[in-house]
């Protein structure tokens, strides 16, 4: 009994020294508050409307005639894109797309209207500038929508003449039509596509580098040996009460991203918000456990620190949430299930986006919780390093 | 000349601390020497192929079967599984076996066979927009090819040539220049390039300051420094720093693109001419900063969290065109926002130095800036404090020869 409240008093003396430390050291206001919020306002700002809007677009019309200058009128009339300048040949709208003026442009060649008068087909060309992949894209997709209106416009108007009737001349134009369903992101919108996974990833890589830095810059101060004497020299309990505090402060982070993702963006959360806080606390806590265990690991700040940088940043990556992972080569396939972050788009995957029952993710609830006890494998290592260890360098 | 005496001393003491400490040697060689391969050996597909793609062909006749089969050979779909219904379909995809769905429905045949428009459904899963991109690309391809077909039968007495110009009197091609497959690693590894130099300069300049204030502040002092101006550490350690990284550019901008087959496709003088700005504004950018380095390890993890946002705001994923005007300031502080954009240009896109004059002409603005900054930085602690330290550890030294004695 006696023994039992010491113990507590222990851990608790712990989470009181350590929440001296955090407030008196700047490092950890920084990291811990001002730069995820930082992180976070960044990437709400910057994509705000989820799509780029008027990506300027340059055109060189060398027939100029009024069938091209209304073809392009209707171009101008897309949202995404807008025609900025013409340019006199190809040769100086290729230069304004190496200048960065321009991310695409239209080639209409001389003589294209007489051809198309004479029912001869001209070809139109359209260049994007691929290097800038995602106004590309974008770029493609108008002109293909606009290629499809304006010739369509002009055969209807020549079917009707011909006296078909509605529902033949569609028939006719296109007789097998794709229609795309893009599951729980039908506007293609890209905000929604990176910040569920950019958000937790950069808090991730900020709660690998506190954990590590808080606990290996008490070997390096000289202050390790006192941590542990006020946590009855048990590791278990040093850890408990130096974590829980910074635990506190994630879970306010943690549930920051989640208000702003589902809440003031109002992107998909079609399981509901359960499932999805369970992720992010998970993700907080196996962060954390990482730390811990990279420190036990490596008994030294800068090896640890470096370790988790190279980690927390290969995450972005190879978690697959940008660039799919079934493209990459096989043996990062399999490495990429070692990244707790990884899981954590699966999960959001299921359950965020397709609203899939809890039990269709459970494996990768399981494998954050294998994460959580890393820590477990080699505490005493930790416990010497805090005791014996010499800072050199 | 003693000053050029004091900076080769310089340049020489801070190579050789470089060289020496391992966690410096990590930032300075081991990074930038691996990242790239990483980033390029994960990137090395450049897209995705085959994306696994369930079917539900409730028509099954001769056309549905035909189309499915023409999507099957694209390079882009895979059809794993023919499904009965649209609930085993989506299991599939529930179960990560597909990611894709592609479905037929009865009218499909109807529709053909009394000339209205058949309509086929496509489903994408999200979970990335390569998947959508795939699906969506072949199966337009394919229907257009059939479509062609249909068109000339339903067209009565037209040859297959008139019935093309008739539904299209004007043919439009689309022609991706400077990233021919819409490559990933084509768009991507150019910019994570740039960022690397930056971004392990930064981390590494702040240890090594870290590292000296360390010192000071326990009263031990290089005795490299002792009877140094500011201007001439500032000289020998840039000096010191552009050597090692000459080295580490040669290798991240000549050879990693040249294994990883990366376009490369700009004129070496324009790439050098430009490259050296850019080293110079991250050089002194890096001393900047290392100011506010008060031990070794604070950098590392004030600075890194910031190489995404960087990456971003640099206008290589989204466009800079939609980047808000604040950010687009603040974007203006990074070299990596002008590296990035001018390096890609030449190196990508094939542009010359003019081109890139915009880009250039920030750099070398960083580049005076922030070698001001720096010398006023050095000018702070090795000039005036430099005296007092100076007198402390002198104060040290004959402390420790009196216990010695």
């Amino acid at each position: 009994m006696n023994s039992e409240t010491t113990e507590k008093k222990g851990v608790w003396r712990v989470v009181q020294r350590e929440v001296a430390r955090m407030l008196s050291q700047p490092v950890y206001v920084f990291c811990m508050v001002v730069a995820p919020l930082i992180g976070f306002l960044f990437f709400t700002t910057l994509m705000g409307k989820g799509l780029p809007m008027d990506i300027p677009v340059g055109v060189v019309d060398e027939d100029n005639t009024s069938i091209t200058r209304q073809v392009l009128r209707n171009l101008d009339a897309f949202q995404q894109t807008a025609i900025v300048k013409q340019y006199a040949n190809f040769g100086e709208a290729r230069e304004a797309m190496q200048q960065g003026k321009i991310y695409a442009f239209y080639y209409i060649p001389e003589g294209t209207t007489e051809l198309a008068l004479s029912s001869k087909q001209p070809t139109v060309s359209f260049y994007t500038n691929a290097a800038y992949l995602i106004p590309a894209s974008l770029e493609y997709r108008d002109m293909k929508t606009m290629a499809e209106l304006a010739s369509g416009a002009i055969a209807r108007e020549t079917l009707y003449a011909k006296g078909y009737a509605d529902s033949q001349v569609m028939g006719i134009l296109q007789p097998i039509k794709m229609e795309m369903h893009a599951i729980s992101n039908p506007g293609l919108n890209y905000s929604q596509y990176l910040s569920n996974i950019l958000l937790p990833a950069m808090l991730m890589l900020l709660i690998f580098q506190v954990t590590i830095y808080s606990i290996h810059s008490e070997v390096k101060e000289g202050t390790s040996k006192h941590w542990l004497e006020l946590a009855d020299n048990n590791i278990y309990k040093a850890l408990a009460g130096k974590l829980l505090p910074q635990l506190l402060v994630w879970m306010v982070m943690g549930a920051t991203y989640l208000v702003l993702l589902y809440a003031y963006w109002d992107f998909p959360l079609k399981s509901g918000l359960w499932p999805m806080a369970l992720a992010s606390l998970l993700l907080i806590v196996v962060s954390q456990a990482f730390g811990v265990f990279l420190c036990e690991a490596l008994p030294s700040l800068r090896w640890a620190l470096s370790i988790a940088t190279l980690w927390g940043v290969l995450s972005f990556p190879i978690s697959g949430f940008s660039f799919p992972q079934i493209a990459f080569p096989a043996p990062l396939k399999a490495l990429s299930y070692l990244f707790p972050l990884r899981h954590y788009y699966l999960i959001y995957v299921d359950q965020a986006l397709n609203g899939l029952p809890l039990h269709y993710s459970w494996v990768n609830y399981a494998a954050l919780l294998v994460f959580l006890a890393l820590p477990l494998l080699f505490p005493n290592r930790l416990k010497k390093c805090l005791l014996e260890y010499q800072y050199t360098r | 000349m003693k000053w050029l005496h004091n900076i080769l001393e310089v340049f020489r003491e801070e190579l050789h601390n470089s060289i020496f400490d391992e966690g410096v040697i990590v930032f300075f060689f081991v990074v930038p020497l691996l990242y790239p391969l990483l980033y390029a050996y994960l990137y090395g597909h450049e897209t995705v192929r085959e994306v696994p793609t369930v079917v539900v062909d409730l028509a099954n006749s001769t056309t549905s079967r035909e189309f499915l089969r023409k999507v099957d050979a694209t390079a882009d779909v895979e059809i794993v599984g023919h499904c009965a219904d649209m609930q085993e379909a989506k299991d599939l995809i529930h179960r990560r076996k597909a990611h894709c769905l592609i479905y037929i429905p009865v009218e499909f045949d109807y529709a053909l066979m009394e000339g209205r428009q058949a309509v086929v459904e496509l489903y994408s899963d999200m979970g990335s927009m390569l998947y959508y991109k795939a699906v969506l690309a072949s199966c337009t391809e394919v229907s257009l090819a059939m479509n062609q077909d249909i068109k000339t039968q339903r067209l009565v007495g037209a040859t297959e040539k008139q019935a093309s110009t008739f539904a299209y009197p004007i043919k439009y091609e689309y022609v991706p220049m400077f990233n021919t497959q819409s490559g990933f690693a084509t768009f991507l590894i150019p910019a994570v390039l740039v960022m690397v130099i930056q971004q392990t300069m930064v981390l590494g300049i702040g240890m090594m300051a870290g590292e000296e204030t360390e010192k000071k502040r326990r009263g031990i002092l290089e005795p490299h420094v002792i009877g140094k101006k500011p201007i001439e550490m500032l000289f020998g350690k840039s000096a010191a720093y552009l050597a090692i990284y000459a080295v580490i550019s040669a290798y991240v901008f000549c050879l990693v693109p040249r294994w990883f087959h990366l376009a490369q496709i700009g004129h070496w003088t324009d790439l050098v001419a430009f490259l050296f700005p850019y080293l110079l504004a991250c050089l002194f950018f890096s001393m900047t900063l290392s100011g506010i380095a008060h031990n070794r390890e604070v950098f590392i993890i004030m600075f890194v969290f910031v190489s995404v946002p960087l990456l971003f705001i640099s206008g290589i994923s989204w466009p800079t065109c939609s980047v808000p005007e604040f950010w687009k300031v603040v974007s203006w502080l990074f070299p990596s926002t002008f590296g990035i954009n001018g390096y890609v240009k030449i190196n990508s896109m094939g542009a010359v130095l003019r081109d890139v004059k915009p880009e250039l002409i920030g750099l070398w603005i960083q580049t005076i800036v922030y070698g001001i900054t720096a010398w006023l930085l050095y000018y702070r602690s090795y000039g005036k404090h430099l005296k007092d330290i100076i007198e402390v550890a002198e104060e040290r030294l004959q402390a420790r020869w009196a216990d010695y004695l």
